[in-house]
């Protein structure tokens, strides 16, 4: 196969790969764009005096710092456990907002305190 | 050095607006995210085959763009909003990464119940024969997963040149390298595509 069909190719299937993302974009449902919509409009609040109403989350590094002290502190008895790297996990951790995960943290401690206690889900209901 | 890369160079001394000039970028800015709004999404939800995920790293390079760049010339806008995507995209793997070591560390059970159904989020055509529809589908799935395969820069270049279809100076500022490297990326992913489709669309 020379350069020529090479190229042809590469042409070729950067075209179908198009075709086809596109197709799948015009399928995207109504719920989808509806939500695009309203990203679009949080994204054009910024650009107003005052505007963006996610700005409230600059402080949010302080409190996961806080949160992540604190489950460290939780489960100082196995900081010998710790993995080589959980230094910068937890510097990931704070850079970022990551208040899901630790939401997902306080999940996690229920989970270890119920399989110490196997009859915990005795309980339930 | 093309026209967007020369003007994405010289004008970040740009004034701020104020009152009318506000309202025409406000305006402007909507028609671009407008524009480009619905290919970003399916290029972050193919990079973490997840909608919901990839809906909150388009709000948030939407959020980026208007707060940092609104006041760069248009043309620079698809590069630059670009690089938050893509930023938000690599952040995505990194989070997940260090959230499956933190479960790990506590204990948890990372299974993997949160890995996305390919079939629950592939797109749903519209207006042709059911026959037309799984053809189209079942080969919307093989790129996907063929492009989930390739390694992420190769992926970043292919997808904004060949879906958003930013020219190679664009895909350089979007990926912060060079436009060697894009070409080199972007080469290979063609390459490995072909290698991989080549069964199903020859």
């Amino acid at each position: 196969m020379n350069d020529k069909d090479d190229m042809s190719d590469d042409e070729r299937i950067a075209r179908q790969t198009k075709e086809l993302f596109d197709e799948s974009v015009r399928g995207l449902d109504a719920e989808t764009l509806s939500r695009l919509n309203r990203s679009r409009q949080k994204a054009l609040a910024e650009l107003k005096p005052g505007g963006g109403e996610l700005r409230w989350l600059r402080w949010s590094p302080a409190v996961a710092a806080a949160v992540v002290a604190a489950a460290v502190v939780w489960r100082a008895g196995d900081l010998e456990q710790l993995p080589p790297d959980a230094a910068s996990d937890f510097e990931m951790l704070l850079a970022g907002e990551e208040l899901e995960l630790l939401e997902d943290l306080e999940f996690y401690r229920w989970l270890a305190l119920t399989a110490e206690e196997p009859d915990a889900d005795d309980h339930v209901g | 050095m093309n026209a967007i890369a020369a003007s994405f160079a010289v004008s970040s001394a740009h004034d701020k607006n104020t009152g009318v000039g506000t309202l025409q970028r406000e305006r402007e800015l909507n028609r671009f995210l407008m524009d480009v709004e619905k290919r970003a999404l399916r290029i972050a939800e193919i990079s973490v085959r997840d909608r919901d995920e990839a809906m909150d790293i388009v709000q948030d390079a939407m959020i980026g763009l208007a707060r940092k760049y609104a006041h760069r010339e248009g043309s620079e806008w698809a590069p630059l909003f670009y690089r938050i995507l893509q930023n938000g995209v690599r952040d995505w793997h990194r989070r997940r990464s260090v959230r499956q070591r933190v479960m790990s560390w506590f204990g948890g059970a990372a299974g993997d119940e949160d890995a996305a159904d390919p079939i629950a989020i592939a797109a749903d055509p519209d207006g042709r024969t059911p026959e037309q529809q799984l053809q189209s589908h079942e080969a919307m799935q093989a790129l996907e997963r063929a492009l989930t395969v390739l390694p992420l820069r190769q992926r970043e270049a292919f997808m904004l040149r060949t879906f958003e279809g930013l020219d190679v100076a664009g895909v350089a500022i979007a990926m912060r390298c060079t436009e060697g490297s894009v070409k080199t990326h972007y080469s290979r992913a063609v390459h490995a595509l072909r290698e991989m489709l080549g069964e199903h669309w020859r």
